[in-house]
């Protein structure tokens, strides 16, 4: 389970990119977002979410605003255009890495000499 | 209670993170809240399992504080530093600065102002709890360009001449301002 989550936190940037491309959204919605998609498996700390969200934010790649919802301030991200190359980038060398690894482990095992 | 345990919570927040932070999960864990109340738990256990999913406050503040803009802007103000005073100290020494008419009390008041900027910054650059130390940032890189502009200021006036060497310090200490003068309001910010 360690290497699982270490290995979603290789992917978290991407991820959460991902779950800001069709609209914005506040940090819980996020992590409800991701929740939804990956179940108990992307059910990511609280402590990983917001930081990374506020990251991603001064790297120029989301977006962050300021709303008052039911009179309490609510900060929404979104994609820049940034972000949003960046999320484009990430899913081709996602798909290629999966690709090479599903030809390797799909394959029909070498008959033994 | 769960107003108290959520009280309590925010308020140990309040402490540790400026108002923005501290609003922004605030309103997550109302809504954390409001989700347990709507899968059916009660007031008190869905207030415990709101703060049980944002856990521990105080290693929320601690992660925030870690990816904090100031922190990011002192070490990169510090990591330049190495090449920005090996630039000056060359240019000075070939230049024989010692020989320049500034009065002593004026070089150790530089002197000293420099350690103490360097100092700030590198408490901004450590803090591993504090988010409010992070923002020492802020003045630190005012007191960096006060002193980089002294610095040229310095010996434009005094130095018998502007050689190729104090031109690249000269180059240096603006590119510097520069790089503080962006980061400033983007620790502001938030």
């Amino acid at each position: 389970m360690k290497a699982e989550a270490q290995l979603l936190k290789g992917h978290l940037d991407s991820l959460l990119l991902a779950t800001l491309e069709a609209g914005p959204l506040h940090g819980y919605a996020v992590m409800e977002a991701l929740r939804q998609a990956g179940g108990s498996r992307l059910d990511l700390p609280t402590g990983t979410i917001y930081p990374a969200l506020r990251r991603l934010e001064s790297a120029g790649l989301l977006d962050g605003s300021w709303s008052v919802v039911g009179g309490r301030k609510r900060r929404t991200y979104s994609l820049t255009a940034a972000g949003r190359r960046k999320l484009h980038g990430d899913r081709a060398a996602w798909r290629e890495f999966a690709s090479t690894v599903n030809s390797i482990l799909e394959a029909a095992p070498c008959p033994a000499t | 209670m769960p107003g108290d345990l959520i009280s309590a919570y925010l308020a140990e927040l309040d402490h540790l993170l400026p108002a923005g932070l501290a609003e922004e999960i605030a309103d997550g864990l109302a809504q954390a809240c409001e989700h347990h109340l709507a899968s059916g738990l009660s007031w008190d256990d869905a207030a415990q399992a709101a703060v049980a999913e944002f856990g521990d406050a105080s290693r929320l503040a601690a992660e925030l504080t870690r990816h904090a803009p100031g922190r990011r802007a002192a070490r990169c103000l510090l990591a330049s530093g190495p090449a920005v005073g090996v630039c000056w100290g060359a240019a000075l020494i070939a230049a024989r600065a010692w020989t320049w008419p500034v009065p002593d009390a004026a070089r150790l008041a530089f002197g000293t102002a420099l350690l103490m900027v360097v100092a700030v910054l590198a408490s901004a650059a450590t803090s591993q709890h504090s988010y409010r130390r992070t923002r020492l940032a802020v003045p630190a890189s005012v007191g960096l360009i006060t002193l980089d502009m002294t610095m040229i200021t310095a010996v434009l006036t005094v130095a018998p001449a502007v050689t190729w060497m104090l031109a690249i310090a000269i180059t240096a200490s603006l590119t510097r301002i520069g790089l503080a003068a962006t980061l400033v309001p983007r620790v502001l910010a938030r």
